[in-house]
């Protein structure tokens, strides 16, 4: 949990409280102490454990424990752990080039202003694919990767600016109408299928 | 029945009933760790709150108040 769990656990507990002492003593609601009481604990309480308990799920939503838990993306989290530098994704993980603990967010994150949200509805939609309708075989990105992913770090940074690769075709990657993921240029993503044959690094080695 | 008849105590324990299972499940969500425990609290913990809220606001505009020396 995150650093709001030391308050948010006692607020549901104080709210909890005070709703049994009012389902146990309703009739206090006469007077006008127990009218505003009423308010707090029927009103205020509730919605500040909701804010709250919203804000905590939603910064919880974006660890990497938090996606891989899902049995499908298992695969996915063990990419992270290739070793090999030609794998994007475990060369960032490993190397910290994006905070380990938030990995997945970092890249698949809609960097938007509505992004966050956008990001937890279309989580959701692989709650309900998970455990209601049937889970796709081959996990795609609705849409294809977006570059702004990659510029979101990478762009004014002097090692992508100063490539002659890069400088080649700037335009076409800012504007999206050529992928980074492209082949023959960073293609090896998450390589799921051959995760068999492939040598993992373990931390600490 | 109209929502004047039901009283407002009725109304107020049937909204801290529905705040209480509310909070309960959203300590739950938030003791387990999974993608589940997101659509327990947005749906599930969210809604109880949510219509236990209303059923109190319901109580302040339509239900009779108790007399205060009852």
């Amino acid at each position: 949990m995150s650093g709001l769990a030391p308050v948010l656990i006692p607020l549901i507990i104080l709210s909890v409280v005070l709703a049994i002492f009012f389902f146990l003593r309703p009739n206090v609601t006469a007077g006008v102490t127990g009218k505003i009481l009423a308010f707090v604990a029927f009103f205020m309480l509730p919605v500040m454990c909701v804010v709250a308990g919203m804000t905590e799920h939603m910064q919880r939503a974006e660890q990497t424990q938090f996606c891989i838990s899902c049995h499908s993306m298992e695969p996915y989290g063990r990419s992270l752990y290739v070793d090999d530098p030609g794998h994007v994704p475990a060369q960032h993980f490993q190397n910290h080039r994006v905070p380990a603990d938030e990995a997945c967010y970092a890249c698949h994150a809609d960097y938007t202003i509505y992004g966050p949200l956008k990001d937890k509805l279309r989580g959701v939609t692989r709650i309900y694919m998970q455990y209601i309708s049937t889970p796709p075989k081959e996990i795609t990105i609705p849409g294809g990767y977006n570059n702004n992913q990659c510029l979101h770090c990478h762009n004014g940074a002097r090692s992508f600016e100063s490539n002659p690769v890069h400088q080649a075709i700037m335009d076409s990657l800012k504007s999206n109408q050529m992928s980074c993921i492209t082949s023959g240029c960073h293609d090896t993503i998450h390589d799921v299928n051959s995760l068999d044959h492939l040598k993992f690094w373990r931390p600490g080695q | 029945m109209k929502l004047s008849e039901i009283g407002m105590q009725r109304l107020l324990r049937i909204s801290s009933a529905l705040i209480v299972l509310g909070l309960l499940l959203e300590i739950i969500s938030l003791l387990w760790f999974h993608p589940l425990a997101f659509a327990l609290f947005a749906f599930v913990a969210t809604g109880l709150i949510a219509l236990g809220v209303v059923v109190y606001l319901a109580s302040l505009v339509f239900a009779v108040a108790p007399p205060a020396g009852k």
